[in-house]
């Protein structure tokens, strides 16, 4: 009798393992078709539709859109997600804050008016917007009654038209994944750090920001991303007089019947959004190794 | 064996099962008699659960049979052996009530519904939660999750129960509690069952019989006292309780017995061996008996192993101390009542004196190697 | 009293936030039942005519119908299939399951109107007409990933024992997994339809390239009614929209809870 004796070798292999596999080839099958089929089959035609001229390959297309008029038009697009992306930043930030101390029926409200706007359709909102910001709309209606102007300021159809109104319609994809982080929040944390000696400031900027800074990146992507592309805000809420490359783009396919220029077009707003993530994903990463 | 002529309950044979390279049971017998609480006790890793599982029907053995009640269900998917489990992480359904998880297997069987509801009210009653059926289970505490859990496996009245570390949730004291009122449970009702943990005391208290696995392989299955004072191996006598241990050289053997000679100078002990052989003399700690005085005559003789030393430590442990006695370069370990060891000091010199009953030669591994 | 400040100054931005967001969504309830056509607050009277002349709204109904039948129909099978490979991904010994898992929700990082333009070219080129299928196609593609990515993060955290439980007490596999792996899963899947349901419900980018003259999807007609004569009765259907979403948010919130779904749904 010994505690070790070598295990003979066995002639008999199990079969479970493959036939496992395949089931979970089979179970992945129908989505996969799908993702290649309905979405990466599109996307490569998009692109090879960007650069087919008629005599071969062709980049006279982004020659197009490198003029100064439409680099006007991508900048118009940048501009719009800067502000919205910063503005939606000051405003969600701190609010995920009161939104992770809220307790009982107040963070069911807080969370309700967080869920219903999300929840509710582009098109309303903007519609309220109009509503709103016309010159006989109720934000004039309530300066002038307040006495803080005279007569009726042009509000629909301007930039802060339009930065309010994507502001709104964006700001719960910035405090969503902040609250996520900020509610995980251990709050000992803060504590030891003032035990180590550290004021409420240095605690909140050495410990605080960082452990917070995977939501910031994953909501500042997000609603860059949401507003770099919006195209039923800007229609609404600024039409022509603030052309951007999603309304570029639709209008070369659904007016100026112009494929290959929208199909250029379209390529530089997804480049523009897939910086976006990939460059999240990176500080994501880096920020999550510290 | 208890019943020699009643067909074990359940029966495994010469099972093997692999994970790829990896052999996790090697040609294992097991049999478990009707009314019977085997446990399979072992490190991590030496295939406990594996051979559960297989008992249970959620793997297949490559080589090998199991029996269930007569019957071979090596191949029967578990849903048709009907045995019942209780996990580890006793995996309550979280979306049914306490009644409707322990109704859960009787619906399935498609029983009446009043009929159910009285096995429930029944199984219930048993464990003792009768007035918690219509609770979520999220809403119960661990010792509560884990009787529910066993009330769910006993409630579709099953030929085996198989109960995977089904205590180690618990804290210590809910969990002695448990072993002692599962005990008198399964006793009750006639259960046959198979135990599975990695805790000595849980296994002494609680089996008719103890299988100590290791490497895939059941080294021994006995009754926990001849287990505990007989250990066939090397490896049981360490895995179950405590020991003090010897290396040395077979010099004389003959009847059953062989005189070692060891660093510490000759001891006997029982075994059979060819005189030459490399052997681990061994014996529990509690039979070494600490003598202060090493003048006196109480020296080995046939029955009697003696060996002088110095204490090095006394350890205080509750209504038993731990005494470390340095003879050579070996240490070896005694246990004396409180009111003795008060008595000893590091440093004194003393004697040590076991029977020679109580004194096992196995084969030295390392030698061999 | 920095600490203090800056809690203070976290409720102050909620409570604006709250406000800010709450604005538009109260405006539309209060112009739908304005008194004139010029969406006067309903200060002096109220009135629900508005409401009776939604029906009468050109193409209102057949673009009502093609969106419900539209999202229901890519939600259910987009639960479906995401499901499937979620449990692949989970669970399988699937090669390549990272990739696959961030693949599928990939088009959620897409512009919409990227989308919406590569699969107009796209079946174009393959000669692909049929309107109605092709939004459905479109649509499988808008849905999918909001149920991968919730059905991966539910599983994940899905016990498998349990399926196992169940097939001990009596279950075949596949009745485990309706009758264990599906209910316990129920929160998961309810808030995966519920996110899918209105991703494609409210849909303009993609739609609004696959569409023709005679089907039109209910954002795209209501676009296109307010750019052509904003009048109440679009506050008044708003309204009605608003208030399907909030009988869908109670529901679930009573079914799981809505902070949870604010944990998984990011
Ligand atoms: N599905 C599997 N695939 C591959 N290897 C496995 C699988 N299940 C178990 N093993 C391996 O088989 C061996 C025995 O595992 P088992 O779970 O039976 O151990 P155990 O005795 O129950 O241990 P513990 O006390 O830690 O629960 C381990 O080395 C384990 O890694
Ligand atoms: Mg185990």
């Amino acid at each position: 009798m010994t505690a070790t004796e070598l295990p003979a070798p066995s002639p008999v292999v199990s079969p479970a393992p493959d036939r496992e596999r395949w089931l979970a080839i089979g179970f992945a099958g129908p989505a996969t078709l799908v993702l290649v089929v309905l979405f990466a089959l599109p996307l490569a035609l998009l692109f090879t539709a960007s650069v087919a001229g008629p005599a071969g390959l062709t980049l006279s297309e982004y020659e197009k859109l490198a003029t100064p008029h439409y680099l006007g038009v991508i900048w118009n697009s940048l501009r719009l997600a800067l502000l919205t992306t910063g503005i939606a930043f000051l405003i969600g930030y701190p609010a995920s804050f009161a939104l992770a101390r809220a307790r009982g029926v107040l963070r069911s409200v807080m969370l309700a008016a967080l869920f219903l706007p999300l929840a509710a359709s582009v098109i309303v909102k903007a519609f309220a917007w109009t509503i709103l910001l016309r010159s006989d709309g109720l934000v004039n209606t309530v300066l002038i009654a307040l006495g803080i102007v005279d007569e009726p300021i042009r509000m629909i159809f301007t930039e802060t038209a339009l930065i309010v109104g994507a502001v709104n319609i964006f700001l719960p994809f910035m405090i969503l994944p902040i609250y996520a982080v900020v509610a995980q929040l251990d709050h000992r944390l803060v504590e030891a750090a003032a035990t180590l000696g550290a004021s409420p400031v240095v605690a909140f900027v050495r410990v605080v920001m960082p452990l917070t800074l995977p939501g910031i990146i994953a909501g500042v992507a997000l609603v860059f991303s949401l507003s770099v592309s919006a195209y039923v805000v800007p229609t609404l809420l600024i039409g022509e007089r603030y052309p951007t490359l999603s309304t570029t783009i639709a209008k070369a396919f659904l007016l100026a019947r112009q494929p290959g220029f929208g199909a250029a077009a379209g390529v530089v707003l997804l480049a523009i959004t897939l910086t976006a993530v990939a460059l999240s994903a990176r500080l994501g990463r880096s920020g999550g190794s510290r | 064996m208890t019943a020699p002529d009643a067909p074990p309950h359940v029966a495994v044979r010469r099972v093997s099962k692999r994970y790829g390279p990896l052999t996790v049971l090697d040609r294992v017998d097991l049999t478990v008699d009707r009314g019977e609480l085997v446990t399979l006790l072992g490190p991590s890793g030496c295939g406990k659960t594996t051979l559960l599982r297989l008992v249970a029907g959620l793997a297949t053995p490559e080589e090998g049979t199991i029996a269930i009640a007569g019957r071979d269900v090596t191949r029967v998917p578990p849903h048709r052996r009907n045995v019942g489990v209780v996990f580890q992480s006793y995996a309550l359904f979280p979306h049914l009530t306490v009644a409707g998880n322990v109704a859960f297997g009787l619906s399935v069987r498609g029983r009446r519904r009043d009929e159910i509801d009285r096995a429930v009210a029944r199984t219930l009653s048993l464990v003792r939660l009768e007035h918690l059926g219509a609770r979520r289970v999220s809403a119960l505490s661990g010792g509560q999750q884990q009787r529910v859990a066993l009330a769910r496996a006993l409630a579709v009245e099953p030929e085996v129960l198989l109960f995977d570390e089904a205590l180690s949730a618990l804290d210590r004291n809910l969990r002695e509690e448990m072993q002692v009122e599962l005990r008198r449970l399964l006793r009750e009702i006639g259960a046959t069952a198979i135990f599975v943990t990695h805790d000595q005391d849980e296994a002494l208290t609680m089996s008719d019989r103890i299988a100590v696995m290791n490497g895939g392989r059941i080294e021994q299955l006995a009754d926990p006292k001849t287990l505990y004072e007989r250990p066939a191996t090397l490896f049981t006598l360490g895995f179950v309780g405590q020991s003090t241990r010897l290396r040395g050289t077979v010099a004389a053997a003959g009847d059953g017995m062989v005189a070692v000679d060891t660093p510490v100078g000759r001891v006997a002990a029982m075994g059979q061996f060819l005189a030459g052989s490399s052997v681990v003399v061994a014996t529990r700690p509690e039979h070494l008996r600490v003598v202060a005085d090493t003048v006196g005559h109480e020296g080995s003789d046939r029955a009697r192993n003696s060996v002088d030393g110095r204490i090095r430590a006394v350890i205080f442990q509750g209504s038993r101390s731990r005494i470390e006695v340095a003879a050579g370069d070996q240490v070896l370990l005694a246990e004396a009542p409180g009111r003795i060891a008060s008595a000893l000091n590091p440093g004194d010199a003393a004697r040590l004196v076991w029977p020679v009953a109580e004194t096992f030669a196995y084969p030295d591994p390392e030698a061999r190697a | 009293m920095t600490a203090r400040l800056a809690i203070g100054f976290a409720w102050l931005a909620a409570l604006a936030a709250v406000l800010f967001l709450a604005v538009p969504l109260l405006t539309v309830v209060a112009a739908s039942v304005s008194p004139t056509p010029v969406f006067d607050l309903p200060l002096e009277g109220a009135s629900l005519r508005w409401y009776a002349r939604i029906g009468r709204l050109d193409g209102f109904w057949p673009a009502l119908s093609l969106s419900l039948q539209i999202a229901l129909l890519s939600t259910a099978i987009a639960l479906v299939i995401g499901t499937l490979a979620a449990i692949a991904i989970v669970r399988g010994r699937l090669p390549g399951a990272e990739t696959l898992a961030t693949a599928l929700v990939s088009p959620l990082m897409m512009p919409g109107l990227v989308l919406g333009i590569a699969l107009l070219q796209y079946f174009r080129a393959v000669g692909f007409t049929a309107t109605w299928s092709a939004l459905l196609l479109a649509h499988l593609v808008v849905t999918l990933p909001y149920v991968a990515r919730t059905m991966i993060a539910g599983l994940a955290l899905f016990d498998f024992t349990l399926v196992e439980a169940a097939r001990t007490l009596g279950c075949t596999y596949a009745g485990a997994i309706l009758r264990v792996m599906v209910p316990a899963l129920a929160p998961s899947f309810l808030t995966a339809g519920l996110f899918s349901f209105l991703a494609s419900f409210d849909n303009y980018p993609v739609s609004i390239f696959l569409t023709d003259v005679r089907t039109k999807t209910l954002p795209i007609k209501m676009l296109q009614y307010i750019e052509e004569a904003p009048d109440p009765t679009l506050a008044a259907l708003s309204t009605l929209i608003l208030a399907a979403t909030v009988i869908l948010l109670v529901a679930s919130d009573r079914l799981i809870g809505l902070h949870r779904m604010a944990g998984t749904s990011e």
